[in-house]
């Protein structure tokens, strides 16, 4: 399993490479550039084009694609991840203080999803055909497919302006000091995140639970006379894992990444939220440290999800 | 106080007679009648009525109303029937098609084009329509070679915004060589020369009115409506008298004056938005749009809603020579920096220096500043200052080369800098520096926390020269000029004061009880810029 680790592991760094090139590429067609953001058309129109261009000068901006491209790679490859084009901020300060924010976001709603999804998906597999089993498949169906800006909406609309129970948004307000303070600001991102999150596992795991329930080995745990918790738990629910894992797993990149709608939606200071305003902004340095972070948590996140399911599983064999 | 606003005369006497005939080109948009015939085959009226639901002013001028419109000027009322009589005496080809071109991303913009479409397809003409991406302000503003007269962009009409902090930025765009639609003619450049050759404003707005109806029949744009800015406050906010006005840059609104209903503690917050979300913007640029802006520094100058400068701020008094040229300024003695330190006449004279450096200067301000004795040559590297700055403890003189007319104008707008915390800076990296994380200001209320991205805190400064703030502090929220967060932080009542010029949040916060709305009027004009170089072949 080591070796397995490893040659992973050494399989990253092309992957990384191709994926920033791609990346870098995919900014360099997207149209405008950072100059267009700072000084919009109403403002530039009272600029000269020599100011312009001295501004694009001095941020680099009028270097080829492949120089930048270049320049940055050797940069990052030397440990430095740069600064923000627009405001000159490290990226490295950046990303420690926005990363707070969508850790402890995604680890609730990541918590409280898989919590959630995997026993109400237990229990629809194991009532099956019941009302129960009928009512938590249309909760699910919903819950996979309406929009979560539109949960995120109905849930302000409903928690923070009619009932005014809870903050409509942000993160940090003045005064704030412990988790205990924000907790409020906490709670109805991380419900809304949680609750789509909880659909897709809910249905994955019901499915899965179906499967093994149907395998022959379940007949013969029965037909040795075990009792029915340990048959559907241990023989059934273990081997219904997998699939749920891996449904896991790749949500866990958006502890980095963030999740960028709720955040929007709930003023929720976070990597998404970043993300946003630097691709809005061109801020082609963040725009990559991000990218590139949330592609190696994907792929690290694939890594630990193969080595779980052999774990999990004895009959998977990495090779 | 010493205050001497002076009249000066340089402006030339001018006739304003007939336009004469444009040359005839490829472009069909270089005949006047089409020009005109658009402008009647445009029904403003409906569509501020219905598409922008009254909120907008129908545009007869590129100048706003008020004091620098001029009277009698042909409104060019919907009048599909004249449209069509100017068109076939221009001998219009029906088969043509304008491309037209915009830059916004709204759906307003969108439903716009189409109205337009439709009601030029009423009267003979075909238009298409399209978003400029990519580098727009090439696409938008290139003007053709040297010795050229052929356009240098691709479109027929560019529907855009003026956003003019002084009248003459609405016609200086027509200046020979640095037009991009407009072909220049003797009799243009000769008022653009008037209005900006004079600071006498009986004398400016003369030339301004002749401007307006040189352009009412020429129609280089056609002006369809003025924006409004919308100002927004809570009830629990007491202005205490204070003026309403342009709130996208500096004036005089009284916020040392403001009250505000003390919270279940019995502090006075006012929550704002427009707060820092990554670094607080420079105020060169746009020196009045982000609430940092208004509250941390001060202004040599104060100015009136309408952003004319109508006394001191950092400034105890200023003299303007009798020709214009020489303008002196006595700051303060007891203004400070929020870290004690004095502002002297050296921040801003070296603030002017570092200013002319900065790519991203305002233009007003870029070019009172380019007209200083010897700025030429410093910027161009020929000389280590500028020659026309004096500056001796608390007196500035500025010695101009040649008249600037907006020379108080900028210094009712212009903020200078510390230069012992921003004297290192280099000026192409201006925005850049540390500063930025936590600028240290002259104006009326310094920062107190910055949680960047979540909000930043600004309390009075108990040393400010002009006395102690009421209020106890502001909060602001992070959010860019557009804030879509408006609506919902106002519900939640985390919004005392803001502006905005967006339709739909204008009409949900009317709706709000606890909301009041009050409309400004700004030199926000919107217009179809007509292009009436020949255009290359294709």
């Amino acid at each position: 399993m080591l070796t397995y680790t490893l040659r992973r592991i050494m399989i990253l760094i092309p992957m990384l490479l191709v994926i920033s090139f791609l990346v870098y590429l995919g900014l360099e067609l997207t149209p405008g550039d950072a100059v267009e953001y700072m000084i919009p058309p109403d403002v530039a129109n009272t600029l000269s084009r020599e100011a312009l261009d001295e501004l694009r000068e001095a941020l680099g901006l009028n270097k080829s694609f492949l120089e930048r491209y270049w320049i940055w790679l050797t940069n990052v490859l030397q440990g430095n991840f740069g600064h923000s084009t627009s405001g000159g901020v490290p990226i490295s300060q950046i990303f420690l203080d926005r990363l707070p924010a969508t850790i402890e976001l995604s680890i609730l709603a990541l918590f409280f999803s898989t919590v959630i999804g995997c026993t109400l998906g237990t229990i629809s597999a194991l009532r099956r055909g019941s009302a129960s089993d009928s009512l938590l498949t249309v909760a699910g169906m919903l819950g996979v497919s309406i929009p979560e800006f539109f949960f995120g909406l109905v849930a302000i609309l409903t928690f923070a302006l009619n009932l005014a129970w809870l903050p409509v948004g942000g993160r940090l307000l003045p005064g704030y000091e412990t988790l205990w303070d924000r907790l409020p600001n906490l709670i109805l991102p991380a419900l809304v995140l949680s609750l789509m999150m909880t659909a897709g596992v809910m249905r994955y795991s019901r499915a899965a639970m179906l499967d093994a329930l149907s395998r022959e080995y379940i007949r013969t745990a029965r037909a040795k006379g075990l009792p029915e918790w340990r048959v559907n738990f241990v023989h059934g629910f273990r081997t219904a894992l997998t699939p749920v894992i891996v449904l896991i797993g790749f949500r866990l990149p958006t502890l980095i990444g963030g999740s960028v709608i709720i955040e929007q939606v709930f003023q929720w200071p976070g990597v998404g939220n970043e993300f946003v305003t630097a691709v809005r902004s061109q801020d082609y340095p963040l725009v990559m440290m991000i990218a590139l972070f949330s592609v190696l948590a994907m792929l690290l996140a694939s890594l630990i999800i193969d080595i779980l399911t052999a774990l999990i599983d004895p009959r998977v064999r990495l090779e | 106080m010493k205050r001497t606003l002076t009249a000066l005369a340089l402006s030339t006497a001018l006739s304003v007679g007939a336009l004469p005939a444009l040359a005839e080109s490829a472009n069909p948009l270089s005949d006047e009648r089409v020009r005109q015939a658009i402008a009647y085959a445009i029904d403003m009226e409906t569509i501020v009525d219905t598409l922008f639901e009254g909120k907008a002013i129908v545009a007869d001028s590129m100048i706003p109303n008020g004091f620098w419109k001029a009277d009698g000027l042909n409104t060019y009322a919907y009048d599909p029937d004249k449209a069509r009589a100017l068109l076939e005496e221009a001998n219009w080809d029906e088969d043509y098609v304008l491309d037209v071109v915009f830059y916004y991303g709204d759906q307003l913009t969108v439903d716009l084009m189409t109205v337009l479409q439709s009601q030029l397809a009423d009267v003979g003409m075909q238009m298409t329509y399209r978003k400029l991406e990519g580098d727009v302000v090439t696409q938008l503003t290139a003007v053709p070679e040297t010795g050229s007269d052929t356009s240098a962009v691709d479109w027929d009409i560019a529907y855009g915004a003026k956003a003019a902090l002084v009248m003459q930025e609405y016609y200086n765009v027509y200046m020979d060589g640095h037009s991009t639609y407009t072909p220049t003619d003797d009799q243009r450049n000769e008022l653009i020369r008037r209005i900006n050759g004079t600071a006498d404003i009986d004398e400016q707005r003369a030339a301004f009115v002749d401007f307006q109806k040189l352009e009412n029949d020429a129609l280089s744009d056609i002006p369809l409506y003025y924006q409004q800015l919308y100002i927004f406050e809570s009830d629990r906010v007491d202005r205490m008298g204070g003026l309403y006005g342009n709130a996208q840059f500096n004036y005089d609104w009284g916020i040392l004056d403001w009250e505000i209903e003390p919270d279940e503690n019995g502090k006075r917050i006012l929550y704002t938005n427009k707060g820092p979300i990554q670094f607080f913007f420079h105020p060169w640029l746009n020196p009045g749009l982000r609430i940092g802006n208004k509250v941390l520094w001060d202004r040599l100058l104060s100015a009136d809603g309408s952003l004319v400068p109508n006394g001191p701020q950092l400034a105890e008094s200023w003299e303007v020579s009798s020709d214009g040229l020489t303008v002196s300024f006595d700051l303060q003695d007891n203004a400070t920096w929020h870290d004690g330190t004095p502002v002297t006449a050296e921040d801003v004279s070296w603030s002017i220096h570092t200013a002319l450096k900065v790519p991203a200067l305002n233009g007003v301000l870029s070019n009172t500043f380019s007209s200083i004795e010897g700025a030429e040559d410093y910027k161009a590297g020929n000389a280590d200052s500028i020659a026309g700055i004096t500056a001796d403890g608390d007196k500035l003189t500025l010695q101009f080369a040649v008249l600037d007319p907006n020379v108080l104008v900028s210094f009712g707008q212009f903020a200078p800098m510390p230069k012992h915390l921003l004297g290192d800076v280099n000026p192409l990296e201006f925005q850049q520096h540390a500063y930025w994380q936590n600028p240290v200001g002259n104006g009326p209320f310094r920062i107190e926390e910055v949680k960047m991205n979540d909000f930043a805190r600004f309390v009075p400064y108990e040393n400010y020269y002009g006395g102690t703030a009421k209020i106890d502090e502001i909060v602001a929220f992070p959010s860019e000029d557009n804030d879509p967060n408006v609506v919902k932080n106002a519900a939640a009542g985390r919004l005392d004061y803001g502006f905005t010029k967006s339709v739909a949040d204008v009409q949900a916060l009317e709706a709000m009880e606890h909301m009041r709305v009050i409309a400004a009027d700004i030199p926000y004009t919107r217009s179809l810029r007509m292009n009436a170089y020949p255009k290359q072949p294709d």
